[in-house]
């Protein structure tokens, strides 16, 4: 007997100050890959500057899984003919990125990990609410509509394992 | 993500196979039974054959909260 079991879908999006108005295709295009190598970005700092072993494959995760995503959405923009455009929501998701990455570097340790998997759970909650409230409802074209909602269930694994994480970091 | 089902029964004897639909990788992993599909990409399917009865639970070793239930009659 041949059984069949799926993995079902993942993953991205934004988070954060979102603009006034509804972001117009390519507005949000820039937003998904903006918010995706933020948290690559994110994960490749505490890759190289945590020692724990637990906030490590979590970074990895997120650096393989984003990635993949940006991939994806990268080929769905070329396949549209979607350029992606900056706008005022991409701007505030990398000012923020700033902030943390800024912050984060002055963190040693356990302050590091502790700082780095809390804003983590942060981020994807705010992303899931972007995903939700803003990009969803607005996206027009039925491809860019599909592809949010298929990463989607990623967001909120990341979310449930960096919530795991920080439970387990707040044990020590 | 999540595997789906994420329960299933089998028998003795059963080939089950797991493929990745999801554009992430993912693995099928149950250390303490030796169950360990390495990383499956996109599309990629990995197949193990059950032997023994019992339950086991499984996880994508990727997404630790990623859990499955194989059952096995």
């Amino acid at each position: 007997m041949n059984r069949k079991f799926v993995f079902a879908i993942a993953l991205i999006a934004p988070a954060l100050a979102f603009a006034q108005g509804k972001p117009t295709d390519p507005q949000i295009a820039h937003i998904v890959v903006t918010a995706n190598q933020i948290d690559i970005d994110a994960g490749k700092l505490a890759k190289s500057h945590s020692k724990n072993k637990e906030v490590q494959a979590f970074a990895q995760q997120m650096i393989t899984d984003h990635t993949a995503v940006n991939k994806q959405a990268g080929a769905l923009a070329k396949k549209l003919g979607v350029k992606p455009e900056d706008n005022d929501t991409s701007k505030a998701l990398k000012k923020g990125a700033e902030e943390n990455v800024a912050n984060l570097k002055k963190l040693k340790g356990a302050q590091f990990d502790k700082a780095y998997v809390d804003h983590e759970v942060t981020y994807h909650q705010q992303v899931l609410d972007a995903i939700d409230k803003v990009l969803v409802p607005s996206a027009q074209n039925a491809e860019l509509k599909g592809l949010i909602e298929k990463v989607r269930p990623a967001i909120q694994t990341h979310l449930d394992h960096a919530k795991h994480v920080q439970a387990d970091l707040g044990k020590k | 993500m999540k595997f789906v089902p994420e329960r299933l029964e089998v028998a003795v004897g059963d080939r089950i196979t797991w493929t990745n639909r999801d554009f992430v990788p993912h693995s099928v992993t149950a250390k303490e039974r030796g169950i360990e599909s390495g990383d499956l990409t996109q599309g990629k399917s990995w197949t193990w054959v059950a032997r023994k009865p019992g339950e086991i639970q499984y996880i994508c070793r990727l997404h630790p909260v990623m859990r499955g239930m194989l059952v096995v009659k």
